[in-house]
Parts: structure tokens; sequence; C-alpha cells
């Protein structure tokens, strides 16, 4: 098979800058009981020693 | 100069390839990784012979193929053999400095192995995989400055693209185009809660003062945001190379474990399902001195244990008889005409217990035991007509599925009579996850 010539990339897109007060964007965050029980659950499935 | 490359491997865990720009995503998730691929070679159609994260980083670091190394499930009974070949082990034994920026040696020992140094910065966290690629970034460039007096391996492995979804609070807004996050009314996520690893989510990160999240778009604006932190990481690390004068004579990597499924084939953000979302994986390779053609794709199939051996060429090192992958440095550098795999064949034995063989038509999907989904025990796919693998030929085509089957069949048969085993591993371990989760082991 031939090498194909490189196809656009997001280097052409322009990148939006955040908005200074989005709506309705809770963005969530790992509270360190939130990181307890991940790793708890994910022990439970053996996924840790 | 010195001689021998520096190689600088980056794996980013369940980075899916059609999120990124050079992967023809269209929303400006990866401006740096996408320089980065123009610089350098981009892989279209790598493949994980092995998912999830410990079967498939044992392929790339072994070149073994996962019936061949054992390590078949995430979690599961097998452990790698200490006469198996070992990239890093290699390397050091060469005259390379080895170091690991890396948690994977928490998960299993074997990842450990042929590192001169391993930093984890991770043990700041209750959970390892919240180490953020800025934690990592801050020891893997604190080391490149200080410690390497000759050639060095650098193994980096990203967590931010795996889940918990969680990207820094700057990136609040980006890539969501509005609507209710916590809208009680949408339903589109409920069948994820009753997986474990959804209900997980549902409880921890997903959780807000509104209510758990609910739109998927969201959760999908989440994983995109956390690849834009990570190509900032990048961007960071290519500053380094370039400041120190390294850039010209250090081989990057970046490649993926696997990918991701955001929601498709009903598989919630995660990363099982033998789908191209998950096991075609991106790779791209950036090495100036190493006169490779700047800006070009390569289109033939090639396999992540394809990597172990590259770069082992690359470092001018034998590449061990057991290492089943085969170099592509030299497609890489096109001194050689694109060449690869006919067919590739893979498997899972984590959250399902199937085999896949794919070639550059169809895939075709074999179950050792019934999936949680209720999926058919034989899925075929023509992914010329149907890329998005949604309908299932199985029925409408029975002679080719069984034609598939065979292959697969003969393939598995003729590696295990080769390795002196009798036993199919998948059938083995079976799907290890959900025996775990139902308690039956």
């Amino acid at each position: 098979m031939e090498q194909k010539p490189r196809k656009e990339t997001s280097e052409d897109l322009v990148v939006p800058e955040p908005p200074a007060t989005p709506p309705e964007d809770p963005t969530p965050v790992m509270r360190p009981e939130d990181e307890a029980l991940v790793a708890e659950r994910l022990r439970e499935l053996g996924y840790i020693e | 100069m010195q001689e021998k490359p520096n190689i600088i491997l980056i794996s980013a865990d369940s980075l899916r390839a059609n999120h990124l720009g050079c992967y023809q995503y269209p929303l400006p998730t990866s401006p740096n990784i996408d320089r980065l691929a123009c610089q350098g070679v981009l892989c279209e159609n790598m493949f994980a012979p092995g998912i999830p994260t410990q079967p498939s980083h044992t392929t790339i670091f072994t070149g073994q193929h996962p019936v061949t190394h054992g390590v078949v499930a995430h979690g599961g009974k097998a452990k790698l053999g200490r006469g198996t070949p070992y990239l890093p082990e290699i390397l050091l034994e060469e005259g390379y400095t080895t170091c690991a920026v890396d948690t994977l040696f928490r998960e299993r020992i074997w990842f450990g192995r042929g590192y001169e140094y391993i930093i984890d910065p991770s043990l700041h966290h209750v959970f390892y995989a919240s180490v953020t690629q800025e934690e990592l970034n801050d020891r893997a460039i604190h080391w490149i400055k200080t410690v390497p007096k000759g050639p060095f391996f650098l193994f980096i492995h990203y967590w931010d693209v795996h889940y918990p979804y969680v990207p820094p609070e700057r990136m609040r807004g980006l890539f969501y185009d509005g609507g209710n996050p916590t809208d009680p009314d949408n339903h589109a996520l409920d069948q994820w809660w009753d997986h474990p690893i959804g209900a997980m989510a549902r409880d921890t990160w997903l959780h807000t003062s509104n209510g758990p999240i609910t739109d998927p778009k969201y959760v999908t604006a989440l994983y995109d945001r956390e690849i834009r932190y990570l190509d900032e990481g990048i961007a960071a690390l290519e500053a380094t190379l370039e400041q120190m004068g390294m850039a010209e004579n250090t081989m990057i990597v970046l490649l993926a474990d696997h990918g991701e499924s955001m929601t498709d084939h009903r598989i919630c953000y995660d990363h099982y399902g033998l789908y191209d979302c998950t096991v075609r994986v991106p790779t791209i390779v950036r090495w100036p001195a190493g006169k490779l053609r700047a800006g070009s794709r390569l289109a033939p199939f090639r396999q992540l244990s394809d990597v172990a051996p590259t770069l082992l060429d690359a470092a001018g090192c034998m590449v061990p008889e057991e290492m089943e992958g085969q170099s592509f440095l030299s497609q890489l550098q096109g001194q050689e005409e694109p060449s690869g795999y006919d067919r590739v064949i893979g498997l899972e034995s984590t959250w399902q217990a199937k085999y896949y063989l794919r070639n550059s038509r169809y895939k075709f999907i074999l179950a050792r035991q019934p999936d949680l989904l209720g999926n058919p025990d034989r899925e075929l796919y023509d992914l010329t007509a149907d890329p998005e693998e949604e309908h299932n030929l199985a029925a409408e085509q029975p002679q080719l599925a069984a034609s598939m089957e065979a292959e697969l069949e003969a393939w598995l048969a003729d590696k295990l009579q080769a390795l002196g085993k009798s036993k199919d591993p998948v059938k083995e371990e079976g799907a290890v996850a959900v025996s775990i989760w139902l308690g039956h082991r």
C-alpha cells in the first residue's frame, strides 16, 4: 500500500477559548472520598493488587 | 551527538484514535499531538492484539501476542514469565539509562522490570490513576534535565484520558455545546448505572450538587477536555527536549494501549468490546535524526507487538527471536515500501471473553462465553460499508462467518501447539472482571 498525503489536521482549526462564565457546566471534581471509593471498587474487581 | 537515540515511549491510556485531529476528529482536542504527527509518521491502522491495560502493555513491552505471553486479562491469574524478553531490560543491558514515570508496577510487578529509575508521583493520591500529566511531566522533565549521561529510555504512562474524566477547571466550557448536563429526564446513561464501573462513576466523579451527570454529550466533552489537557503536556515535554538540545536525536513514540467506547455498542465510557473504537489505537513516531518520512501516514495493518522490535531496531539492538512483532523502522524512514499484516487477531478476557479477526474489509468476533449485553456469540461486520460496526452480518453471511471462524480457530490451534500449550487462555480465564463482580471467583 502507498503512503498517503497528509490530510487536514486540527492544526488548521480555530481553538476556542473557554467561555468566562459557561452556562450549565458543573465540571466534576474528585474528592478524596471519591478517590478512595474508586480505588476500593477497582480493587474489588481485581484491577489493583 | 551520541550515536544511539534517546527513546521516549508515551502511553496515553484509553486514548481513542478518532478523537484526535490527526485522525480526523472535527474538534480541536489535539493541536500539539497533531503537530507531532506532521513532524513524524502516523500509523493509521495500528491494532491492539489484547485489551485492556495489562494485556496491552505487556504486549507493547514484550513484542508478543497475548496468547504467547499469557496475560490475556486485566486482573487475571496469569503472570509474565521471567524469561520473556522485556524491552526496558534489553535497553538497560545495551547501555541505556532506563526510567519509568509510571504507576503500572502497582498493578502488576512485571511492569517494573528493567528500569533503573521508577518515579511514581501517584503516591500523593489516594487513587493512583488520579495522577495528572503535570505531576508526571514535572518528574519526567526533571529527570531528563538532571540524570541521563548517555542514551536514555523513558516511559511515561498518562492516565488523564482514562476514567475518571476530571479535567482541570480551566478547561471548563470546552467541547460542550449547551444543554443541561444533569437533566433528570435524560435517561441515556441509565443502563450504565447497572454496570459496576458506571455505578462507581455515578457515585463519584459524575456526582454534582444538582445530581449525577446524565448527558452523555457532556461526559464525552469531559473526555475531550482530558485529551486537550494531555495535549498540553505533550507540548511541555517537547519544549524541554528543544531547550535541552535533545529533540533531534530523541525518538518519541506516542501510542495508546486501547481506545475508549464513549457510548458505542452500548458500552459506556470504558474499553472493552473488540470494536475498532477500542482496538484500533493511535500511534505517532517522531525522530528527526532518524530521517523518518515526516508528515507521512502508514496505512498497512500493524500491531502493538511491533513497537518493541521497532524501538530495538532504532537503538541498534538485536531483536530477540522470542519477540513476535516485526520492526517497521525502515518503513518509517521511507527506505522500504509500506507493508503490514493481512489480518490481525486479538482478544479480551476481562469484561468479555472474546476473540476478533480483522482483515482489510471484515471483522469477525467470536465469544467464548455470553456477554453481559446479550450480544450474539458471533458478530461479522463489513468495515467498508459499515465502519461503525453496527450491522451484524453473521446471520446474513453464514459462510463468510464460518470461514473466518475456522481461520481464527486454526490460527489459535497452531499458536497453542507451537507454544506447547493445551488450553485456550481466554476460555481458561473467562471474563475475569465479570466473574469477580458476580462472586464466582
